[in-house]
């Protein structure tokens, strides 16, 4: 018994070892291709937002599979560029045999992809949800670099920090109070891309009031009780109907009409950090001067 | 298991008078609805709120009240009025104590007919389409049931048929709500399956209480038929019922008032098991009697739930379903425990 057990083991260990060196060798060509300077030529990502930085920053041809979320123009700010790249639904089997030599994607999506694609040895670099400009920034400069276009993301920030710095001083004095409501009644609070936005479009975000950190639920009945000036809807009210975008068409919203603002800020301008922020800041600043004009007094 | 041979009679001085017992029913639904409107999101001043709706002020207090908690309330009252009275009814037409809207499939492909309608535009183009989807789903349920286990029935081909017809229902509904062209459709399944009032809005309201009052008209219309037919189906003929009628009037009933609630609540289940099952003993065992007071005995209890997921300190709030469902389970586990000796 002993004997077979010590006997069965060592082919165990064997095995292994053969295994071992077996992945060696087909791991190390990847090795050599991620230590080579040479500009990534099959590039797929996994996310809204990294298909929007990938399709700016990117040479189409160099690009394998964008996600398919992002040709559509209401989702996404370059559905143009997304329509002549093959797009993919987030599925390890649709980009292994792509053999992409830079995957990339989000954080919190397509998890079980690219837990695939990091098995088989596909380079995979994740990125996360900006929570500030500058976040955005750094985010535009880590993408330019995995794709080798530094210069392009220079630009892209040159130029963003040109619309920025174009725009007026933000009035300190009368801020607007405002809502964001994304659909299924999320709201955005503190320590959010969206929260630094409306700091600097002039408004007041009551959700960071309210100690909503990040992504939270807000029933309509705060919402409605806390008055405020400008209620924010994340989404068109005219997509195609799901519970979820029911409940920025309650007719509590219409009825507020008279003494709140309703703007739609779609979500392709603020929720992704892309260029994109500096026109969704833009817009708010317009909403926050309007609101002002009309009420001088406040 | 029939009603007309109760195993455990009552003593009769336990049954209160009918009238009473109306009465004291409509006046605890009274009082779920006033505390109904009254728990909230935001502390409001109903005195003030219910002044300012009177005269005409659209001051923010009178749009939570007119525009969230009324609604929030009606549908609350009418959706679980729809469910007691549909339990009742079906119960009473299949006699067997088991057959309630949620188990048997009705409320689930109610759901599937509400949610092909929903979101596929329909409803946006015409908003009655959203309660006759439900309706329709319903109807088509209780005829295949019905055409399954016919009345009288053992206890065990009703279920299975319940079984059978749920589990597609809710597959169909999944599919459906994969194939639907809005990113967010996936994820909304649990208020399908579950229900909810969160966020309802008035003119939902006005677009199902006419054809959940449609639907509780035929079904009381039928009381006294199923009072006669607890003596027996030929004895019922020979009273004069027509029977035929009867099954009809009821699945009709059952499908107007189960279809439209869950078109816009979802599917909430256990209301039709254990309403009829607490008050039958009190109306002595008459199918007839029981229809109006389940309906009466749904509205409170739904109006219950749907106070407790507020109470509640659980946010995102719970689902109605839930509160329901551990409400009532235990009810479901004994009359399965009592029914485990029926051939």
């Amino acid at each position: 018994m002993a004997n077979s057990d010590w006997r069965s083991s060592r082919t165990v260990r064997c095995r292994r070892l053969i295994l071992a060196a077996a992945a060696l060798l087909l791991a190390a060509p990847h090795v050599r291709a991620a230590d080579a300077p040479a500009k990534p030529q099959r590039i797929v990502s996994l996310n809204l937002c990294s298909d929007e930085l990938v399709l700016r920053l990117a040479d189409p041809h160099n690009i394998a599979s964008v996600t398919w979320l992002s040709r559509d123009p209401k989702n996404s700010n370059v559905a143009e560029l997304a329509a002549r790249i093959p797009v993919n639904h987030g599925l390890a089997e649709e980009i292994i045999p792509l053999k992409p030599d830079l995957v990339i994607a989000g954080v919190y999506t397509a998890r079980t992809a690219v837990a695939m694609l990091k098995r088989v040895g596909i380079p995979v670099a994740e990125i996360g949800v900006p929570m500030s400009l500058d976040d955005v920034r750094r985010q535009i400069r880590e993408v330019a670099v995995l794709v080798r276009e530094r210069d392009k993301g220079e630009a892209i920030i040159a130029q963003m920090d040109a619309g920025l710095a174009s725009l007026p001083p933000a009035s300190r004095s009368a801020r607007p109070r405002a809502i964001v409501l994304n659909p299924n009644g999320v709201t955005v609070g503190k320590g959010t891309l969206v929260d630094e936005i409306m700091r600097r479009a002039g408004i007041a975000n009551v959700a960071a009031e309210l100690a909503i950190d990040n992504y939270g639920q807000i029933p309509l009945e705060t919402v409605v009780a806390n008055a405020v000036d400008v209620l924010i809807l994340s989404a068109s009210r005219d997509g195609p109907p799901a519970l979820a975008t029911e409940i920025l068409r309650h007719p509590v919203l219409t009825a507020l009409a008279d003494r709140t603002r309703l703007v739609v800020l779609p979500g392709r301008l603020w929720n992704c950090g892309g260029p994109a922020v500096v026109e969704a800041i833009e817009r708010l600043r317009r909403v926050a001067d309007e609101v002002r004009g009309e009420a001088p007094a406040r | 298991m029939t009603q007309a041979a109760p195993v455990e009679t009552p003593r009769p001085w336990l049954i209160p008078p009918y009238g009473l017992l109306v009465v004291g029913l409509s006046v605890l639904v009274v009082v779920l609805l006033g505390t109904s409107l009254a728990i909230g999101y935001v502390s409001l001043d109903l005195t003030q709120a219910i002044r300012d709706v009177l005269s005409g002020q659209s001051t923010l207090a009178a749009l939570v009240l007119i525009e969230l908690r009324v609604p929030r309330a009606l549908l609350g009252g009418f959706v679980g009025f729809s469910l007691g009275i549909s339990g009742a009814a079906l119960q009473g037409l299949m006699r067997n104590p088991l057959a309630e809207p949620g188990i048997i499939g009705i409320s689930g492909a109610a759901a599937f007919g509400a949610v092909s309608v929903f979101y596929f535009g329909l409803a946006g183009a015409l908003l009655l389409a959203l309660p006759l989807g439900g309706i329709a789903g319903a109807a088509a349920a209780t005829f295949l049931l019905y055409a399954l286990s016919g009345r009288g029935a053992g206890t065990m081909t009703l279920i299975l048929a319940g079984v059978a017809i749920n589990s597609f229902a809710g597959a169909l509904t999944s599919l459906a709500l994969n194939l639907s062209p809005n990113p967010y459709a996936v994820t909304e399944i649990v208020f399908w399956l579950l229900g909810s009032l969160a966020d309802r809005s008035l003119p939902y309201v006005w677009l199902v209480l006419p054809l959940m009052a449609l639907g509780w008209a035929l079904l009381i219309g039928s009381g006294p038929a199923l009072d006669g037919l607890t003596l027996g189906e030929d004895t019922a003929k020979s009273l004069g019922f027509d029977l035929g009628r009867l099954r009809f009037q009821l699945i009709a009933g059952a499908a107007l008032a189960v279809g439209s609630a869950v078109a816009v609540t979802g599917a909430i289940g256990f209301v039709g098991l254990v309403v009829p099952h607490l008050l039958r003993p009190l109306v002595a065992h008459r199918p007839g009697r029981l229809l109006f007071v389940s309906g009466l005995g749904g509205a409170a209890l739904t109006l219950a739930a749907d106070i407790a997921v507020r109470a509640l300190p659980i946010r995102p709030e719970l689902k109605l379903g839930v509160v329901t469902a551990i409400i009532g389970a235990p009810f479901l586990f004994s009359l399965i425990y009592r029914l485990r000796e029926e051939p």
